[in-house]
């Protein structure tokens, strides 16, 4: 009973977080007059935003309150960086980016990441509850409300169908608009051509749980694995040529 | 004392079954039996808990010790045994004692295995079957009520009834944890023990779709089988069942493990990686071991389920520690009703007596008041009044205050009766409800039945 209750209330305090983050972001979207993604502190708080939003429907629908327990702190963290690292002034949209595309690209896109993060964690409690119950110390009994381990990959598995599905759809409307400023669908920037690269690894994911029937816990590793190529590949782009890809993300 | 709670009764630690079974009562004959030791003792409320671990009379009397040798009496009369039989294993609680074993009883503390949720149910059927029998009165009837509250109390505050404590339950709690939903799951049965044919009832009251069972003896699969609505294999030809069986439990008496490490393995391939759970409850084991190093496979033996529940009860254990402080607390509460219950007669009784003292001595001095003007009369009506409500506020207050915890509370009441009132012309018919202090009879209206 004290953990329902605990439970209720750290997801009402999540779900009041994201409304007043929402209010924020609307502010900043208004001063931009497009969505707030104009440099990266705007764009991390806009993808905390979307990852706590994803995190309330998993704890709510899905009844996963696990999943808070991990992705909270991180959520926070993330919003807290953003915070700190917003600049005061006013920030002005770069000409380039003053398109309809921006919001349906970088939407698209960041939704597909935060998919992508809730499928991570997701699949990190998996390992945990999987390694516990092999090695036969069962979490306490009365832990009723523990998802099983069943649950756990197949949420994962439809994290990652959507998030591929989002990502899929954030490359299409990249090139369509890349074709509308720059004349080609495709120029092979670095962050085009690594963005090629997690869009076939996630594919070989989902490929290999369709054919082989990789579930489980093989699936939840990879998961793993593939999620830290990208935060890997973001992290190397910025540092090694920040300012191309409108500058924002990556 | 008024008003004493006894109990009277043999458990599962104090006497074997041979002896339970002896003295147990069937549901129908508990009513008619209440009401023949109604007339063969002078108890007059009684209730009786039959179950499978206790046969226990509770009653209420005002002396104990001959009430309990009319219940012994009774019992062996009536059960037809002799009282050599049962006489030592039995035990009698009286006063707080008794309402101690009531409240544990309830609370499932005194049960065999702590925590279980049956005992509370046959404690409610006792009571209604002693309100059939039209013998539950004040005391019991409070008694009872404070019990099922007590055992509420308890299984809210602590998780005295969390985890699960037999190997089958264990076993179902586990398949709980690695599948979502066994509505579309098979379990195969290899072996038609006892512990895997509870196993399987429980997993098909969780809702389990589909049973097979395999057995050396066909026969006792089919049969088994046509029990549990399952499907019966041939024990020769079970191995191709294996890749849709999502449970397995293995008790086949055998002398080496029956599936090797390499054919499992290709099953699990085949079955594309979905979890499949084993439970070994054979002894020798029936599953190697190592098959658990199988990805997406889980192995259970016996005693790796035994360990499982003996964690549970353990915990149960120190829960229960904490059930008993709120039992001590209880029976606190329910002892201070009763005493008041015992000081309400003698505060009525002082009172009237009193009062009459009053009346007398402003009848002997009719004849002076009469002269008197109507205010003066007035006047020293009031005076009298206050006197005696002054001199019956302090009595009470003493009494009320007084720690009716203590046995004195009572000694202390019976003396200011002595004292102050006047029993002999004490007739409690004629006292209305209303003269009752309204604090000293507690709201019962949290305490509805069931």
């Amino acid at each position: 009973m004290g953990r329902i209750r605990w439970t209720g209330s750290a997801a009402i305090a999540l779900g009041i977080g994201a409304v007043f983050h929402a209010l924020d972001l609307v502010a900043r979207g208004i001063q931009t007059g497009n969505i707030p993604v104009a440099n990266f502190a705007e764009s991390l708080s806009f993808l905390a935003w979307l990852i706590a939003l994803i995190t309330l429907v998993l704890i709510v629908k899905f009844r996963m309150a696990i999943i808070g327990a991990v992705v909270g702190p991180i959520v926070t963290l993330a919003a807290l960086i953003a915070l700190m690292t917003m600049q005061n002034a006013r920030l002005v949209l770069p000409q380039s980016l003053r398109s309809i595309w921006l919001p349906i690209h970088v939407t698209l896109a960041f939704l597909g990441y935060s998919m992508f993060v809730l499928a991570t964690a997701v699949s990190l409690v998996y390992l945990v509850y999987e390694s516990k119950l092999k090695a036969k110390r069962t979490m306490r009994p009365a832990n009723s409300d523990v998802p099983s381990l069943e649950k756990l990959d197949r949420i994962n598995y439809r994290l990652l169908v959507w998030g591929f599905l989002m990502l899929s759809l954030a490359i299409v409307s990249g090139a369509i608009w890349a074709d509308a400023t720059w004349g080609h669908f495709w120029n092979w920037e670095p962050v085009e051509s690594w963005s090629l690269v997690i869009w076939i690894l996630y594919a070989a994911l989902l490929e290999s749980r369709l054919t082989v029937g990789w579930r489980g816990r093989r699936a939840a590793a990879l998961t793993i694995v593939v999620f830290s190529v990208l935060v890997g590949s973001f992290v190397g782009l910025s540092l090694a040529f920040p300012g191309k890809h409108g500058g924002t993300f990556g | 004392m008024e008003n004493t709670l006894f109990i009277l009764g043999v458990n599962h630690r104090t006497a074997p079954v041979a002896i339970r079974e002896q003295l147990a009562f069937a549901e129908a004959e508990v009513a008619p039996a209440l009401q023949r030791l109604k007339l063969a003792t002078g108890v007059g409320e009684a209730a009786l808990l039959s179950t499978c671990n206790r046969v226990e009379v509770i009653g209420v009397t005002s002396d104990p010790d001959r009430a309990e040798e009319e219940v012994v009496r009774f019992l062996a009369g009536d059960r037809k045994v002799e009282r050599a039989a049962f006489g030592d294993a039995l035990y009698h609680f009286s006063g707080r004692d008794a309402v101690r074993h009531l409240f544990r009883v309830g609370a499932s503390l005194d049960s065999m295995v702590v925590g279980e949720p049956q005992i509370l149910g046959q404690l409610k059927l006792a009571y209604a079957q002693a309100a059939e029998a039209a013998t539950v009165g004040l005391v019991l009837h409070r008694a009872f009520h404070k019990a099922f509250q007590v055992a509420k109390r308890v299984r809210k505050a602590t998780l005295i009834g969390h985890g699960s404590v037999s190997i089958s339950s264990v076993a179902v709690s586990l398949a709980g944890q690695i599948f979502d939903t066994l509505g579309n799951k098979t379990a195969m049965l290899m072996g038609a023990g006892k512990m895997a044919e509870l196993t399987a009832r429980h997993l098909k009251a969780l809702g389990i779709e589909s049973l097979l069972i395999t057995s050396r003896t066909f026969d006792r699969a089919v049969a088994l089988a046509r029990e549990l609505g399952g499907t019966a294999v041939p024990f020769e030809n079970y191995k191709p069942y294996l890749r849709i069986a999502d449970i397995l439990i293995g008790s086949v008496s055998v002398t080496k493990p029956i599936l090797a490490h390499h054919d499992v393995e290709a099953i699990i391939r085949e079955r594309k990686y979905r979890p499949m759970f084993l439970i070994d409850l054979g002894v020798p084991r029936n599953f190697d071991a190592r098959l658990n190093e199988i990805e997406n496979l889980y192995l259970y033996d016996i005693d790796d389920l035994d360990a499982v529940a003996q964690k549970s009860l353990g915990e149960r254990e120190r829960e229960a520690e904490k059930a008993e402080e709120i039992v001590g607390e209880e029976i606190e509460a329910f002892l201070k009703w009763l005493a008041e219950l015992e000081i309400v007669p003698t505060i009525k009784d002082i009172r009237v007596s009193v009062e009459r003292l009053r009346d007398l001595e402003l009848t002997r001095h009719r004849a002076w008041l009469k002269t008197l003007e109507p205010a003066e009369r007035e006047r020293i009506e009031m005076l009298t009044r206050g006197l005696v409500n002054k001199l019956l506020h302090r009595v009470m207050a003493g009494l009320r205050h007084h720690d009716s915890n203590s046995p004195d509370a009572l000694y202390t009441a019976e003396i200011a009766r002595r004292l102050l009132g006047d029993s002999t012309d004490l007739n409690l018919a004629s006292i209305e409800a209303d003269d009752l202090d309204d604090d000293l009879i507690e709201d019962s209206s949290d305490d509805d039945p069931l």
